[in-house]
């Protein structure tokens, strides 16, 4: 029943939601943006939240997978673009990425962790700067149009716009692209994986390392691989983000790639819920509707957003979904989110 | 070389600030680099109105306080978390402090109004160098000698040294350590003020200097040892100098090297050069 | 005589200056149930941390089962059946008193780490038959569903053997289990432990000495880091070098 109850609810809100968000001035563009950003907070959020690990440089995974996609199309294989092998070879550059720097990173705790991840992000973000030849450095990769989408017989222009249909305050249904709909299953699938992924034995194990890892290691776990693999899939995950944000923008740029991207993922996660399921694409909706509505009424939202993140940190260290869902939710939560490295009461 | 060197000991004297922070009050400061940000500016517009000196005093002493007030409001009840909390408050407060610097003072770029008679240069002998840029340097590295004596030699550096060891043994004692951390973190925050404000006519100030700053500052910090007064020092020379070095060598590796020494350090010596100490010494 | 089923030799941990354990020749064989004693300070902990690999020593070899274990890891040495119980309950304590055990019972079916990222650990009904095991022998099945953070101190250190238990362990190694006890609850504990030591080989710290004498198979004494004495519970009893020892350190009980 439950089951049933997830599908259901995420599939009814991710069909009304380019919808809901037009009354208070969001667009067809803005959900999708959301979408694609939300499945990079929800691999951010599976470090933070369930592994315990602050990564400070998702940003690289996120980048490189734009990087790697708009290259697939347009300068690896030019004659013969095709949509899915831009995604699987970013997603998979992305994933060797993660699983190479997953593996020096996870011998580290704490503040150490977050300033290599720092690290290795700064030193893509400026690889990729300068490698003008490759990435046209400052200037990025423009223009670059998607291959369409080939499914089977069929072959599926994203950038389609649905037939016109006037929906009041709703807006037009040509506001909405066939992009929307793709991103929206693979954010179901990945919500999806996640869930399952929770309550895996690996996510069980998980929680019962970051609960407390010396136990851990003394019954026979180890730590280290747990979290190299929860690294691994937060990077394929955020990689997978990456490259539909380049596929969908047409264009990527370094600046995908730096410090402040890194620092919005952990805004979303953080504002919207760490350790919840929705949290992460809650928080990314909530902040990018200020991004793009908010910004044009007033110059001071990034300072609202500012204001916003440091008073969920301190009065609501679960989040929004954290402190206003289920009880028993919320008091494992804050509990898990304020313990101490060393928690014995 | 020269360029380097300067370079160099803008990062100690930001970096000492957070290192002394970290080491006193294991408490990681991401908004270190906002304090830095608040002494340019409030160096800038005072220095505007009432000249240079007034300027060098204002800006330390406004973003002490604004330290003082950010403690006592906000930070106190992040001392004992862990330290994913420590960083993401902190590092809330200082998108913040960008964003109000930004909202106040807008986005362009902004220089500092210098009397002609420093900016002309100083014949050293082998080579010309600004004369400001020159007594800057001084100005560090008296300052870096000012804040050893204070942490070595008066009282309160006592109980701070002592504080870090043990600090309900220290309260027992009678020593207010609350009254010692709340100003060693002023004095950490008052540092970098005092050097931004300094350093705005060699490098032009904007709201994002801040965070500029800030993360090559943890590499100096990094690379010298969280928590070790030399090891800052050490560290912001070698960073300054590296940085300025490969630019002659290979250009286009010269941002990058920094980070890459971080992430060596922090893979095959973690505790930094000169080893993270649980006492700020030498 | 059998070979012994834990052994060390020469086996030191030094602090810089300071020597929390040296020189120490061990050796246990299988099925023994064996005491180490001392006065407070004399290294037994960090013998025990030693032996379950939670720190690595500075000198000296461990061997288990005839292998040398010197630089086998923690979690390793647990595969293998070395399981060590904590002087201060070291327990999940947002978890549930049974899963606490299934965690451990986890580690031992699946191993160190297995990549099911899909599949609920509740399709191996192996682990719940372990955990469950484990539970019963130290009579914590009433106290199952209830959060283990919750538990009374005395409940929390069984907790903490029912653990190292459902690791299925060849050699347990009990750090100080009925400290802070009842007397009930260290009767009871008492009766568990000598049930135990039917099964697998025990190691014992204990101040306790009532318990000791009448629980041991034989005892090692340890002081300022090294073995002072070894043999059966009379013998120790009467070892002067021993009471000598004891007169300035702290005991319950006399010897």
């Amino acid at each position: 029943m439950r089951d049933l109850r997830f599908y259901g609810l995420t599939v009814l809100g991710l069909v009304l939601f380019p919808f809901a968000i037009h009354p208070i001035g969001g667009y067809g563009g803005l959900a999708t943006q959301i979408l694609i950003v939300g499945i990079a907070s929800i691999g951010f959020n599976l470090l933070l939240g369930y592994a315990g690990l602050l990564s400070y440089g998702q940003a690289m995974f996120y980048g490189v997978g734009g990087y790697m996609a708009l290259l697939t199309v347009s300068r690896f294989f030019p004659d013969h673009p095709n949509f899915w092998l831009a995604i699987v070879l970013a997603v998979a550059f992305v994933t060797l990425m993660a699983l190479v720097i997953g593996t020096l990173v996870v011998r580290l705790y704490g503040i150490y962790f977050a300033l290599l991840t720092l690290a290795f992000a700064q030193m893509f973000f400026f690889i990729v700067f300068k490698w003008r030849d490759l990435t046209q450095g400052d200037d990025g990769l423009q223009g670059i149009a998607s291959p369409p989408l080939g499914l089977g017989p069929w072959s599926i222009d994203l950038t389609t716009p649905f037939p016109a249909l006037d929906l009041g305050p709703f807006g037009n249904l040509s506001d909405l692209h066939y992009w929307y709909v793709f991103v929206a299953i693979v954010t179901l699938a990945v919500l999806a994986f996640m869930r399952a992924l929770v309550r895996s034995q690996f996510g069980e194990t998980l929680a019962a390392i970051r609960e407390n890892e010396e136990r851990s290691r003394l019954i026979g776990f180890d730590p280290k691989l747990y979290k190299l693999a929860a690294f691994v899939i937060a990077g394929a995950l955020t990689g997978l983000a990456g490259a539909l944000r380049g596929l969908y923008e047409t264009s990527i740029a370094p600046d995908s790639l730096t410090v402040e991207t890194s620092g919005n993922f952990v805004i979303f996660t953080v504002i919207g819920g760490v350790k919840t399921l929705f949290g992460p694409l809650l928080g990314t909706g909530l902040v990018m509707y200020l991004q793009n509505v908010v910004s044009a009424k007033t110059d001071a939202w990034r300072l609202i957003e500012g204001i916003v993140f440091v008073a969920v940190i301190v009065f609501l260290p679960g989040g929004v979904l954290g402190t206003f869902g289920r009880k028993r939710a919320r008091t494992d939560l804050a509990r898990a989110v304020r313990a101490k490295p060393e928690t014995t009461p | 070389m020269l360029d380097g060197f300067v370079r160099g000991l803008v990062y100690v004297a930001i970096a000492l600030g957070l290192t002394i922070v970290f080491g006193m009050l294991r408490l990681v400061n991401f908004a270190h680099g906002a304090f830095y940000a608040i002494g340019a500016y409030v160096g800038l517009v005072v220095a505007e109105r009432l000249g240079i000196v007034a300027g060098l005093i204002a800006a330390p002493l406004f973003v002490a306080l604004f330290a003082v007030a950010f403690d006592r409001l906000l930070l106190r009840r992040f001392y004992d978390k862990e330290p994913t909390s420590q960083i993401l408050v902190t590092f809330g407060v200082a998108i913040v402090v960008q964003e109000s610097l930004r909202l106040i003072f807008g986005g362009t770029t902004r220089t500092f109004p210098i009397p002609q008679a420093l900016m002309a240069p100083v014949n050293l002998g082998f080579t010309e160098y600004p004369a400001y840029r020159l007594a800057f340097a001084a100005g560090i590295a008296a300052i870096v000698v000012l804040v050893w004596l204070f942490i070595q030699r008066t009282n309160y550096g006592l109980i701070v040294r002592a504080g870090i060891r043990d600090r309900t043994m220290v309260q027992l004692l009678g020593g207010n350590v609350a009254m010692a951390s709340t100003i060693v973190f002023a004095l950490g925050a008052g540092l970098a003020g005092l050097v931004g404000a300094a350093a705005s006519p060699i490098y032009s100030v904007d709201p994002d200097t801040g965070f500029s700053f800030l993360v090559p500052s943890f590499v100096v910090v990094v690379i010298g040892g969280l928590g070790s007064f030399w090891g800052a020092v050490l560290g912001g020379l070698i960073v300054g100098e590296l940085q300025s070095l490969t630019t002659l060598v290979l250009p286009a590796a010269s941002d990058v090297v920094i980070y890459v020494a971080m992430a060596l350090v922090l893979l095959f010596r973690p505790s930094g050069l000169l080893g993270e100490s649980e006492v700020i010494r030498g | 005589m059998s070979d012994p089923i834990l052994e060390t030799k020469g086996l030191g941990k030094r602090f810089g200056a300071f020597a929390a354990n040296g020189d120490i020749d061990f050796s246990v064989r299988e099925g023994e149930l064996r005491a180490v004693i001392g006065p407070n300070g004399a290294g037994k902990t960090t013998f025990f941390n030693l032996l379950a690999g939670v720190a690595r020593p500075t000198d000296g070899e461990i061997y288990f089962r005839g292998e040398r274990i010197t630089h086998v890891t923690g979690s390793q040495r647990v595969a293998r059946g070395i399981a060590k119980a904590f002087q201060t309950a070291n327990i999940y304590p947002d978890e549930t008193v049974l899963q606490n055990c299934r965690l451990a019972a986890l580690a031992r079916v699946t191993g160190f780490f297995a990549l099911e990222v899909l599949r609920s650990s509740r399709r191996l009904a192996e682990v719940d038959r372990i955990a469950n095991e484990a539970l019963e022998l130290l009579d914590l099945q009433p106290l199952s569903s209830e959060r283990a953070g919750d538990l009374s101190h005395g409940d929390k250190k069984r907790l903490d053997i029912a653990i190292a238990l459902a690791t299925q362990p060849r050699i347990l190694l009990l750090d100080e289990p009925v400290a802070g006890m009842s007397l009930e609850e260290v009767h009871k504990t008492d009766g568990l432990i000598r049930g135990l030591a039917k099964r697998m080989t025990v190691l014992l710290i204990e101040h306790d000495m009532t318990m000791i004498m009448g629980i041991s198979d034989s005892i090692t004494v340890l002081h300022q880091g090294r073995i002072l004495a070894e043999g059966t519970p009379a013998e120790i009893r009467a070892n002067v070098t021993v009471q000598e020892a004891y007169l300035g350190g702290h005991t319950e009980g006399h010897l």
